[in-house]
């Protein structure tokens, strides 16, 4: 690397970290984008999970609301809007994301290091199809496709 | 005056003769003023010269004297005898480190990661004398000024359940130092460290327990520092990924 | 040099990493009720018996306990979730951070806004 040889050299064209010190730590890849899916997913099911959990499985039950409010006619009537259909999946996959990322963090803390990759395929791979289900059910179901 | 007297438990290791460390118990005086490097030194002065740990300054600016008291990583120097809880008071050294003896942990590993993260105004030249000094504004200054005050007691390391599975975890102390250098505005190197920072056993092995931020006597926020600097990686991955050429500096 | 291991109940020896662990428990809670409301649309799609049974069988005293006790997870993690926007500001909108508090009921004052609005938008409102 031509104009740069030891630290403190003035006139150095780039500042690099200790190729040493590289060597003993692995670079990431996808954790990053992981971290951001993971903040966003948190942002989401902090805030948009609790009332619907209330609504959908303890309002009826509890006496609180009649059931004609969670009912199969009331849920149809929320999927002809749009931003409720975007609701129900933002809502599935940020908190798949979100949960997949911190239960292979805990499990990976709790001894199971070895086995991260296998952890991050299946985990990761459950909130993939997990989202991607939820985009069929929620947005693609009765989208006009070409082989329907 | 009516002398009080504590029980000082106190974790012995001696290499040549212990297989295992052990509690020793010392039953000393204390009056209200004294804190537990107190009581220590008084052990060591007139029941056991043989106890043996680290201390300095007393007043809480060393860094020296990081132990667990009842449990909890702190300064002995700033810990008072009479606000531990008990009649016990129980003094381990530093979880989380190896131990060389009785209460004196080995921190080999702690001084190289502060090296690892570039702890100095990294430039690619010099400003040179005669162009004077560099200007900072007051809130360039507060940018770093919370992590500058870490004086590497190593109490966030004790308290890091993720440092105490994991050894090569950069840790709470490694991070904020290169917080405080990244937010630096003489600074030109932020990207340098983030290439040591954003690894696997960078900032990302963190899971933000917090419990850094909790112990730390000089009130650094490793933690907060910890999570800042995983925006700024993702947001330079990001940039690195859609603008490769650009970010290359 | 007498080395360190982790011991396994590390995080009960501390009401902080025990509220810890709860908050990742209820990030997991948050993944599995990500999946019951994706089978719960599936049932919905399956025609309106199936949505029915699939709430019923959710409604019996020994769903709602189990239910109950996940919800106590999921709002750990919530209520934690606030705490820690507060503990991590990289948005500055004064000179100084604000304070971990403040941004904590700002937090929950947008939580029950949001919560309305989900209220009113997608299940038609009080």
């Amino acid at each position: 690397m031509a104009g740069e040889d030891a630290d403190w050299n003035p006139g150095r064209t780039a500042i690099h970290a200790n190729p040493k010190t590289l060597a003993k730590r692995p670079a990431v890849l996808f954790e990053p984008m992981l971290w951001g899916i993971f903040s966003l997913g948190g942002f989401i099911t902090a805030f948009l999970l609790p009332v619907t959990i209330v609504v959908l499985f303890f309002a009826v039950p509890l006496g609180l609301w009649p059931a004609a409010r969670v009912d199969h006619d009331a849920i149809a009537r929320g999927f002809e809007d749009l931003l409720v259909r975007l609701f129900w999946f933002v809502l599935i996959g940020g908190s798949l994301f979100h949960g997949m990322h911190r239960l292979r963090h805990s499990l990976v803390d709790a001894g199971l290091k070895k086995l991260e990759p296998l952890l991050n395929v299946v985990l990761y791979g459950v909130a993939i199809l997990g989202t991607l289900g939820a985009l069929w059910y929620t947005i693609l179901f009765d989208a006009p496709l070409p082989f329907r | 005056m009516a002398d009080k007297d504590v029980v000082f438990r106190v974790k012995r290791y001696r290499p040549e003769r212990d297989v295992e460390p052990h509690y020793q118990d010392y039953r000393i005086p204390y009056t209200d003023d004294m804190v537990v490097l107190d009581g220590l030194n008084y052990i060591k002065d007139n029941v056991d010269p043989t106890l043996t740990y680290r201390w300095s300054c007393r007043m809480g600016i060393c860094g020296s004297c990081g132990a667990s008291i009842n449990g909890t990583p702190r300064l002995t120097c700033e810990t008072f005898i009479k606000e531990v809880r008990g009649r016990t008071v129980v003094v381990d050294p530093m979880p989380n480190f190896p131990i060389l003896k009785d209460l004196v942990v080995d921190f080999d590993d702690f001084l190289r990661k502060l090296h690892e993260v570039r702890p100095f105004i990294d430039r690619k030249e010099e400003k040179p004398l005669a162009e004077g000094e560099y200007i900072q504004f007051p809130e360039e200054i507060e940018a770093y000024r919370q992590q500058s005050m870490c004086i590497n007691c190593m109490l966030c390391y004790a308290a890091c359940p993720v440092f105490g599975a994991s050894e090569h975890f950069i840790g709470p102390a490694a991070s904020a130092l290169a917080y405080r250098y990244i937010r630096d505005s003489r600074d030109e190197g932020a990207d340098a460290r983030l290439d040591v920072l954003s690894t696997k056993t960078g900032i990302w092995e963190c899971t933000f327990v917090g419990e850094c931020s909790v112990v730390c006597p000089k009130d650094v926020d490793p933690a907060g520092a910890i999570q800042n600097l995983k925006v700024l990686a993702s947001i330079r991955q990001m940039r690195q990924l859609l603008m490769p050429k650009w970010t290359r500096r | 040099m007498y080395p360190w291991k982790r011991r396994a109940g590390w995080w009960l020896r501390n009401p902080r990493f025990l509220l810890f662990q709860a908050r990742e428990a209820g990030g997991f809670v948050s993944a599995l009720f990500g999946l019951l409301l994706l089978y719960m649309l599936v049932r919905y799609h399956e025609g309106v018996a199936s949505y029915d049974a699939f709430l019923a069988m959710l409604s019996t005293p020994v769903a709602l306990t189990v239910l109950a006790l996940l919800f106590a997870f999921v709002m750990v993690h919530a209520l934690t979730w606030f705490l820690l926007i507060g503990k991590a500001q990289p948005i500055r909108f004064t000179k100084k951070p604000l304070r971990a508090g403040t941004v904590f009921a700002i937090n929950i004052v947008l939580w029950v806004l949001v919560s309305g609005a989900v209220l009113f938008v997608v299940f038609g409102g009080l």
